[in-house]
């Protein structure tokens, strides 16, 4: 049985705990006395807060039960927010807003709502706090030349205490192509920003404290991330000097499962990109301990065309394979399992009320039982991004609906941080208007709007919520029996498994629009007949910023060209053997291009052989 | 019957959104098409070349990930460049591909672009009414060409009946072949069979790449079959993972099997004999996966006969049933880093003894990179003899 079969009893396991659990709450007296006791304490160990309205809340809501089975039930089976099995969330407090001033509610200052002049009345204590809760938004970006997204990520950045990037590479990029390399030129800087060496790397973060506790990159790449990673650290160490690397905070999506199941962008076989994956994975745990090396995706999963529940099953199985991966490496689970973080994709379908609940609940349990991982290796630490696909071209001033609707749920969900899509998605690259107002949304939801930020709980553990809940926890550990069946993740990767269903509910889907089972309103209902092309902004790439590309990385060529070519022998050198190539990895990222060393790299190992 | 349309579908290099291609294709093939597919993330280049192998009356292409402007204005200048100018191009891109765009496109001869929304059934419609028939320009300007065309011709008389698969007892043609249609008689047609699964795509790719790297001017013919769906269309996508094999030594044509059992068509025969008559020095024919039972080279034309086998084909007995066993002059166990590998391996020369003449048995993993037992596989194919 490979670990994914364990995962599968251990949840079924804990299922039935709970129900013992419940069962002894209600004949044991002593238990059920405990568990009333606790029951009370936390309640009355709640603060309460204002609205600036004035209405009292409790900052943790709980369900108005005094039965300790049902105690015992709630306490077990979803656990507190920040306490296993992390149903409700993973941390305790999430999106609240910092409490002023304890137990001082109701005073002078409370009436004047929570203006700006808040946090210098609260002194140092109210600062820190602050420094503490960072934004959960991050806005995905990356266009043209590395110094164009700059542009852009200062410009999302201006307003917002703590930088955190999000970068869309082009497709050259996430290939591991030169910009200079014959047939591509059309693509250099479509779809995302063109990066091919160390000096692109350092135009891109330009102007930010790379190294400062308020700074953290992500980076969506996973073919070539090793190599991008690489040229991250060495383009930090180019500014800040080497003892940078040790601040380094970020993450860098570097998933090959869902690149093999969905997204199609993988560069190397499977073996060596795991194996390229896992030389990355054991340096950053141990050089840079706040690092997430592996972004384990379920979102292209899900833009691929899978259901929620394939979408979560595959990510969750997914993310098992590379903890048994790295345990296979000899590295304890509580030293990599806390740098292993989710990403998910939040769509309209009913299953989105609880999957990201349910996807932690299972994490916890399978990591703490099948992993034996303390608490911060059991939390599912969760990324959202609305559904692209979700967004269509007709009368496209809906998706700002759409994605206000899918942001309420990622955030109902308990994500840890959020990107809203922009409604102009369908046709282009964001442009800044339709960013703009899609970073709105979150900040209308979340700062604007009393929903999250007076009492965590709010929307959670409604009888139908419950009910998504369970059947959806259902199917997931069904679709697991299933790739165990195949004999586990990768086993199931060479059948197909995970990409056929994928395609198969893609194709379902386009068919469910099409014969209406499925409403798209603007497209297959409420047409508007008489409706006119779209004019919007076409955020695209000039032919000459393109010739700048290519001729500056001709120029880097040249330039390193005797001391690349050393570098990429001792790399492949590297290669061929069995040990750590990362370190390797490193010294050619100074002098060589991404082109080069993928295709170095890939004379040792082969390409990748995509699968139809 | 009219013969099925064929077409090619493939997404841009740099491109790997092959979500909606694989919707249209399935729809296509549902609908009487014959789709070769090119997968995912492809060269102009490939796909041109590619278009002309096959004589697909259009290419169409998939793009989400910017630049279509461009690319699709490529593979219409290469096509032109060819001389193939009567390969339509169509294609779309969900909303990324704005009005603006597409008049720009169709004025650099697109032939059409489809914007987001289209039902599938209004391509189906379209690809049949616009690509229904042939539009032949001027003769086919290259020798590839007129091969391509040739195979075309041949496909179509089957299926419009005006030729006949003769029957498996009848005797067959000698081929002329090996009284030397180059300098040397080195010229070599291996067939490849197995069952579904075996691999054997991926060892005839890894095959390719160490022939034309061992022989520096070495032309090699490949002909692949893929099933069609019941009386219908079919997916044709080997070309999709035979990555080493889009390069100008190689010549690929896929062939559906219109109906016929036994993993080949029934224009087959007739295709390998051109193709043994033309001047490559290796010509490789691949059959559908296929069953115990399953025979499906009785061609005289074939010199060598592979049979790749997984090792997981159960119990011992099986191998009794499997035919091919007794006929092939080879036989692969591929994917032997396969837990029961070496079972199988000594299971299966067991087997091959009893047949007393001598076939040869390799071990494979052919997805692995520079595999040993590839290389040796290659080396018995290129043995003089």
């Amino acid at each position: 049985m490979s670990k994914l079969g364990r995962v599968v009893e251990a949840v079924e396991n804990y299922n039935r705990f709970v129900l013992d659990e419940v069962r002894r709450a209600r004949t044991e007296t002593k238990f059920g006395q405990q568990l009333l006791e606790r029951w009370n304490r936390i309640k009355a160990n709640t603060p309460i807060g204002r609205a600036p309205t004035g209405l009292p809340l409790p900052r943790l809501a709980l369900p108005e039960i005094d039965e300790p089975g049902e105690i015992a039930r709630y306490l077990l089976g979803d656990g507190l927010p920040g306490e296993f099995p992390y149903l409700n969330g993973a941390y305790r407090e999430m999106y609240l807003e910092p409490l002023r001033e304890e137990g001082s509610y109701g005073n002078e200052q409370e009436k004047n709502g929570h203006g700006k002049n808040g946090h210098s009345k609260n002194g140092k204590k109210g600062v820190a706090k602050l420094a503490e809760t960072e934004e959960p938004t991050r806005l995905f970006s990356g266009m043209g030349l590395a110094e164009d997204t700059n542009e852009r990520f200062h410009y999302l950045g201006a307003h917002q205490r703590s930088k955190r990037l999000s970068t869309a590479f082009d497709g050259l990029t996430l290939y591991g192509i030169d910009s200079d390399a014959p047939g591509v030129f059309g693509k250099i800087g479509e779809g995302g920003v063109a990066v091919d060496t160390v000096e692109d790397m350092e135009r891109l973060y330009a102007g930010f404290d790379m190294g400062a506790p308020s700074f953290s990159a992500s980076m969506t790449i996973s073919g070539p991330a090793p190599i991008i990673m690489a040229m991250y650290i060495a383009a930090a160490k180019r500014r800040f000097g080497p003892s940078v690397v040790p601040k380094l905070r970020g993450t860098i999506q570097a998933d090959i499962f869902k690149e093999v199941q969905a997204q199609n962008e993988t560069i190397f076989p499977v073996e060596a990109s795991l194996r390229f994956l896992a030389d990355m994975m054991e340096y950053t745990t141990r050089e840079m301990p706040r690092w997430y090396p592996v972004s384990i995706s379920g979102y292209h999963i899900g833009e691929a065309g899978a259901t929620p529940v394939q979408q979560a099953a595959y990510t969750l199985s997914n993310g098992f394979a590379y903890a048994e991966m790295m345990a296979a490496r000899g590295i304890h689970v509580d030293q990599f399992g806390p740098r292993l973080s989710f990403f998910l994709d939040c769509g309209l379908d009913v299953e989105y009320i609880a999957l990201a609940r349910v996807s932690r609940r299972i994490w916890a349990i399978g990591m703490r039982d099948a992993f034996g991982a303390g608490t911060k290796a059991q939390m599912f630490k969760l990324h959202t991004q609305t559904s692209g696909r979700s967004l269509v071209a007709a009368e496209f001033k809906n998706n700002l609906t759409r994605t206000a609707a899918e942001l309420m749920l990622a955030y109902m969900n308990g994500s840890n941080s959020c990107h809203s899509n922009s409604a102009d998605e369908p046709f282009t690259t964001p442009s800044e208007e339709w960013i703009r107002l899609s970073a709105h949304g979150q900040a209308i939801l979340l700062d604007e709007s009393g929903i999250f930020k007076h009492t965590m709980n709010m929307l959670s553990g409604s009888p139908g919520m419950k009910a998504v809940e369970r059947a959806v926890e259902a199917a997931i550990l069904e679709e697991f029996r299933q790739i165990e069946e195949l004999g586990g993740v990768v086993a199931a990767i060479e059948h197909r498994y995970q990409r056929s269903q994928i395609q198969n509910a893609a194709h379902r889907y386009e068919e469910q629009i099409y014969d209406g089972t499925r409403s798209i309103i603007g497209l297959n209902k409420y047409r508007n007949a008489n409706e006119k092309p779209p004019k919007v902004e076409l955020v695209r790439t000039p032919r000459a910023k393109k010739q700048i590309q290519v001729d500056r990385l001709k120029q880097f060529k040249k330039r390193n060209a005797a001391k690349a070519a050393k570098a990429l022998d001792r790399l492949a050198a590297v290669a061929e053997t069995d040990e750590n190539c990362f370190p390797a990895l490193l010294e050619a990222a100074e002098v060589c291009s991404l082109g080069q060393i993928s295709g170095r790299l890939q004379e040792v190992v082969g390409r990748f052989r995509p699968m139809v | 019957m009219a013969a099925p349309i064929r077409i090619l579908t493939a997404v841009p290099i740099c491109d790997g959104h092959d979500s909606a291609i694989n919707t249209i294709n399935l729809e296509f093939i549902r609908h009487g098409i014959e789709v070769v597919y090119l997968g995912y993330h492809r060269y102009a280049e490939d796909i041109v070349r590619a278009a002309i192998q096959e004589d697909v009356r259009a290419i169409g292409i998939s793009s989400y990930n910017g630049g279509h402007v461009e690319f699709f204005a490529e593979v219409v200048r290469l096509l032109k460049k060819q001389g193939a100018d009567d390969i339509q191009v169509f294609g779309g891109g969900g909303g990324t591909i704005t009005h603006e765009d597409q008049k720009v496109m169709e004025r650099r001869g697109v032939d059409k672009i489809f914007f987001a929304g289209t039902p599938l059934s209004e391509m189906v419609e379209f690809v049949h009414d616009r690509y229904g028939k042939a539009k032949r320009g001027k003769k086919a300007p290259t020798a590839e060409m007129k091969l391509a065309r040739k195979l075309t011709e041949i496909e179509d008389a089957y299926a419009k009946g005006k030729k006949k698969r003769p029957t498996p007892n009848a005797k067959r043609l000698t081929s002329n072949r090996k009284q030397g249609s180059g300098k040397n008689n080195r010229k070599r047609v291996i067939g490849f069979t197995g069952p579904g699964g075996a691999g054997k795509t991926t060892l005839i790719d890894e095959l390719v790449l160490r022939l034309l790297h061992r022989e520096p001017k070495t032309r090699i013919a490949i002909l692949s079959h893929d099933p069609s769906v019941v009386g219908e269309g079919a997916l044709l996508g080997d070309r999709a993972t035979m990555i080493n094999s889009q390069d100008e030594r190689v010549f690929m044509r896929s062939m559906a099997t219109r109906g016929q059992a036994g993993g080949l068509s029934p224009a087959t025969e007739d295709c390998l004999r051109l193709l043994a008559e033309s001047p490559f020095d290796y010509v490789i024919i691949e059959t559908v996966g296929t069953g115990q039972e399953a025979m499906p080279f009785r061609s005289k034309l074939i010199d060598e006969t592979v049979l790749v086998m997984n090792p997981d084909y159960g119990a011992r007995l099986q191998l009794q049933k499997i035919v091919m066993l007794d006929l092939a002059d080879i036989v692969v166990v591929n994917k032997s880093d396969q837990d029961r590998a070496r079972t199988a391996a000594l299971e299966i020369k067991r087997r091959l003894e009893q047949n007393k003449r001598p076939q040869k048995l390799i071990s494979t993993v052919a997805k692995r990179h520079r595999d040993r037992g590839v290389d040796k596989l290659c080396d018995l194919l290129t043995e003089k003899k």
